[in-house]
């Protein structure tokens, strides 16, 4: 007997992270989801952002890793609101390991909250939090293929940060084929380069994404 | 690696399944899946044969219909269809392209059961 079912085999992670938006929505918190390889600059970046955009915004950080609490630390040293996610093994943090790590975050007044995923550019793509936007974190060493190699991680994403642009004399990364590929990947795709090292280019960054707080009002 | 969430939620939807139309033998599966989406067929193979021991499912097979990889070229107009993503035209070489299929996520299509 042949049974038509037609489902998403991630229905069940969809349905979490479409409760977990609606309690952002409901508490007027724009969620970013970061997605990058390891070691590309996620938290410098979280680090960064923290700095530049705190006064404005009370921010907090959930920080996904395979094991470890480093990253958490760093960002608590920040004096915000930071929990780890410590997935175990898992490549990638999903909808319920979000909803498990809310519960541990004091979000009163919070306007922005910062999801850095684990370090993967297969699997994070894939599942759903509940995030506003998917932003992905390029950098120049890994190279220009990435976009090509990897395209469901660009094609999700709202923005592409290409970092560590203070390593380009030394690096051969190829600017107009990473955008190119990028491009014809997600024609949606905003594109700021960036160095979390020296600071150039981050403005466009904080624009935009002080741009996307302002716009989420608690409903 | 994700495989192995993707197989555990594959057989949390065929015990769903199975409550509601009342089987007791899952003999194949088939699935659709982008060849860009990023889930390897041999991969997930492997981790569905291991969850499934001792379940309705153990011994199943996994069938794949891919969606290819889609480009439009926007020089030439024309559909390209691929196994995998190219931003050049494979037709007139323009860079003029975008991707329009081929990361469709992993979808369940049909059980053959008993």
């Amino acid at each position: 007997m042949k049974i038509s079912v037609v489902s998403n085999i991630l229905e069940a992670n969809d349905r979490i992270a479409a409760e977990n938006k609606a309690l952002f929505d409901e508490r007027g918190i724009y969620a970013v989801n970061i997605m990058s390889s390891p070691g590309a600059g996620k938290t410098s970046l979280v680090e960064k952002t923290v700095e530049a955009l705190g006064d404005r915004f009370r921010i907090a950080v959930i920080e996904g890793d395979i094991q470890d609490t480093c990253d958490a630390e760093r960002v608590a040293r920040l004096g915000i609101p930071v929990v780890q996610i410590n997935t175990g093994g898992a490549c990638h943090i999903d909808g319920n390991m979000v909803r498990g790590a809310l519960s541990s975050l004091d979000l009163d007044g919070v306007r922005l909250l910062i999801v850095e995923n684990v370090g993967n550019l297969v699997c994070p793509a894939e599942f759903k939090l509940g995030e506003h936007a998917k932003v992905m974190l390029l950098s120049t060493p890994e190279g220009a293929d990435k976009p090509a190699k990897y395209p469901l991680m660009f094609q999700e994403s709202s923005v592409l940060l290409i970092n560590k642009t203070d390593l380009l004399p030394y690096v051969d990364f190829d600017m107009a084929k990473a955008r190119r590929d990028a491009l014809a990947i997600n024609r949606n795709l905003r594109i700021f380069e960036i160095s979390c090292k020296n600071a150039e280019g981050l403005e466009g960054w904080y624009g935009w994404l002080s741009g996307e707080i302002e716009s989420t009002r608690k409903r | 690696m994700h495989e192995i969430s993707l197989a555990s939620s594959l057989l949390d939807i065929i015990n769903e399944q199975a409550a509601k139309h009342r089987f007791n033998r899952v003999n194949a599966v088939k699935l659709s899946l982008g060849c860009a989406s990023s889930v390897e067929p041999k991969a997930l193979e492997f981790a569905f044969s291991v969850q499934a021991q001792g379940t309705i499912a153990d011994g199943a097979s996994l069938r794949f219909e891919m969606q290819p990889v889609v480009h439009y070229c926007f020089s030439c107009r024309r559909d390209h269809s691929a196994e995998v993503f190219s931003s050049v035209c494979a037709f007139c070489g323009s860079e003029d392209v975008i991707l329009t299929g081929g990361t469709e996520e992993l979808r369940l299509l049909e059980l053959d059961v008993d």
